[in-house]
């Protein structure tokens, strides 16, 4: 079953040098419980497409659609995780993984089995009553990600959720988000500019032109993933596919300012 | 919640509070010193200035007579009316510039220019509209709360990052509720700013309008005693007033402290707010 179903997609942004046409025709498709990751150079409209499907943005024109329905404003069916973790800073970790319960109507005794239980899967205990500039950015992002699953999202958005971390929270967050997928089979949408996230992560890969930003190749990800990160990662199955996409998004790259490279990582 | 090592504080915030205590009165405790031994050597004439001890005194007299609670009672009512009403009104069209060009377009104008009008200038107007007493009073309070409070709310909600509106809606929260739930608390620490400069306000213009369009209250009681030449007593009622309206802005203070106890810079808030 289709779960988004995107076509000829168009927008342009104005900018102070006259209008940036920053999607040209994107057209997408995505499976219900499938995980979609979307790489391409900086500014290549990337996270304007991943807004459009928020729903923050309008497109100048084709359609979006989730499960059949017009896309027209945000929606409680899709979760959205930002890269710079947008919690609110005046509530709580316990509070900020509530806000969503409340506003979806979710009974007020049925709220705090499930901030308890988020809390306890991001190992958060004992964060509860902490505001969140008092947490280090992986603890953040797993707060970010924990206020999205509590409102049982259909759809997960994420626009680079561990851009920000350090290399080592990055693998660990990778992984927690990995056996969360696996235990949800959720249909995420990401963006990275990442190649070896996007690989390690997901069923599918798309890679998007320099802008004006359009779909221009995808690669199915069929590597195993059931055992330890090591045991995928250092596969030649994985090595392979690793170099197709990242050859393939430097392609991208390449065609536009030379010093926009992607990020293959060195494993 | 720990401290950030970030040394922002300044030495006197890191020694004790008595210490900090000692250091802070002591500017005022060098002013007093000053005014009493040039009044006491006879360095200024007594008839234009009276000694510290003298004012002190009256203010004893004026407390025991029970003159000084009345008419405080009354300045402060006036004052704290007055603020709360402009401060809430200031919100609400704040709040409303920030979030409709229709409202921007039609406040933004006014704004501007009443911004820099001294409002104790009006006082006359509202004699001639609402007589003398309260309701010019806290007219002239009210007015003069207001913009300090419009304009904070205004580049307060303006600032909040649109990251946090998005991700609000997206939860699911109506465009309406965004208002009090994201844009509100986003923008705290600037209202409460501007509040606190209103709350400044307040105290100078129910002073200054009680001069000429009360019959009590400490502004007329200072005028009185200035117009009697008894300038111990004028002084005392002024005293009276710094003594409360300091006290008001500490409260505020602590208030704000608390309120924003989740804000980044609530430790540099720390170090200015002094």
């Amino acid at each position: 079953m289709i779960r988004i179903c995107v076509r000829d997609l168009h927008k342009r942004y104005r900018s102070r040098d006259g209008e940036v046409a920053a999607l040209a025709g994107v057209d997408l498709e995505v499976a219900e419980g499938e995980f979609v990751t979307i790489v391409g150079p900086s500014g290549c409209g990337k996270s304007t497409l991943l807004y459009i499907l928020g729903g923050f943005i309008g497109a100048d024109s084709g359609t979006v659609a989730v499960d059949g329905e017009p896309v027209a404003g945000p929606g409680v069916d899709r979760g959205v995780v930002f890269q710079e973790y947008a919690l609110f800073p005046w509530l709580t970790v316990a509070q900020n993984i509530r806000y969503g319960l409340e506003m979806t109507g979710v009974p007020r005794a049925e709220r705090s089995p499930i901030v308890e239980r988020l809390i306890a899967t991001i190992g958060l205990e004992g964060f509860e009553h902490r505001f969140p500039r008092e947490l280090s950015g992986g603890m953040k992002q797993r707060v970010a990600i924990a206020r999205t699953l509590a409102y049982d999202p259909k759809i997960l958005l994420l626009d680079e959720p561990f851009g920000a971390l350090d290399a080592l929270t990055r693998e660990t967050m990778q992984d927690e988000l990995l056996r969360l997928w696996q235990a949800t089979r959720k249909t995420v949408v990401m963006v990275t500019h990442d190649v070896n996230e996007a690989v390690y992560l997901s069923e599918r890969v798309l890679v998007m032109s320099q802008r004006p930003g359009r779909i221009v190749q995808q690669f199915p990800i069929a590597i195993e993933r059931s055992g330890e990160r090591e045991q995928t990662i250092l596969t030649e199955r994985f090595n392979t596919v690793r170099n197709e996409v990242w050859l393939a998004v430097r392609r991208q790259a390449g065609k536009g300012d030379a010093s926009e490279r992607p990020s293959a990582g060195t494993s | 919640m720990s401290d950030p090592p970030d040394g922002l504080e300044r030495p006197s915030e890191r020694a004790g509070p008595w210490r900090r205590g000692i250091r802070r009165s002591l500017p005022v405790a060098i002013l007093l010193l000053v005014w009493q031994l040039a009044v006491g050597s006879d360095l200024i004439d007594r008839t234009f200035l009276p000694p510290v001890d003298a004012v002190v005194a009256a203010l004893w007299e004026m407390a025991r007579s029970g003159e000084i609670w009345l008419n405080l009672a009354v300045s402060i009512w006036r004052a704290f009316t007055g603020l709360a009403i402009g401060s809430l009104l200031g919100v609400a069209i704040g709040l409303a510039m920030a979030t409709s060009r229709r409202a921007d377009g039609f406040f933004g104008p006014l704004v501007a220019i009443t911004y820099s009008l001294p409002k104790s200038s009006l006082v006359p107007l509202f004699i001639l509209w609402f007589g003398i007493g309260d309701v010019t009073d806290i007219l002239t309070v009210v007015l003069a709360c207001l913009l300090p409070v419009i304009v904070s709310t205004y580049h307060g909600v303006q600032a909040v990052p649109a990251l946090l509106v998005w991700s609000a809606r997206a939860m699911g929260t109506p465009r309406h509720t965004v208002l009090w739930r994201v844009l509100l608390p986003g923008a705290l620490l600037s209202i409460l700013t501007g509040v606190r400069i209103a709350l400044g306000f307040c105290f100078v213009l129910t002073i200054s309008a009680e001069m000429i369009a009360a019959k009590t209250g400490i502004g007329k009681l200072i005028f009185l005693y200035g117009e009697n030449g008894a300038y111990a007593h004028m002084f005392a009622g002024l005293t009276a007033v710094v003594i409360v309206a300091y006290g008001a802005d500490r409260a505020l203070l602590a208030a704000m402290r608390h309120l924003l106890r989740w804000h980044d810079s609530v430790h540099a808030a720390h170090a200015h707010a002094r």
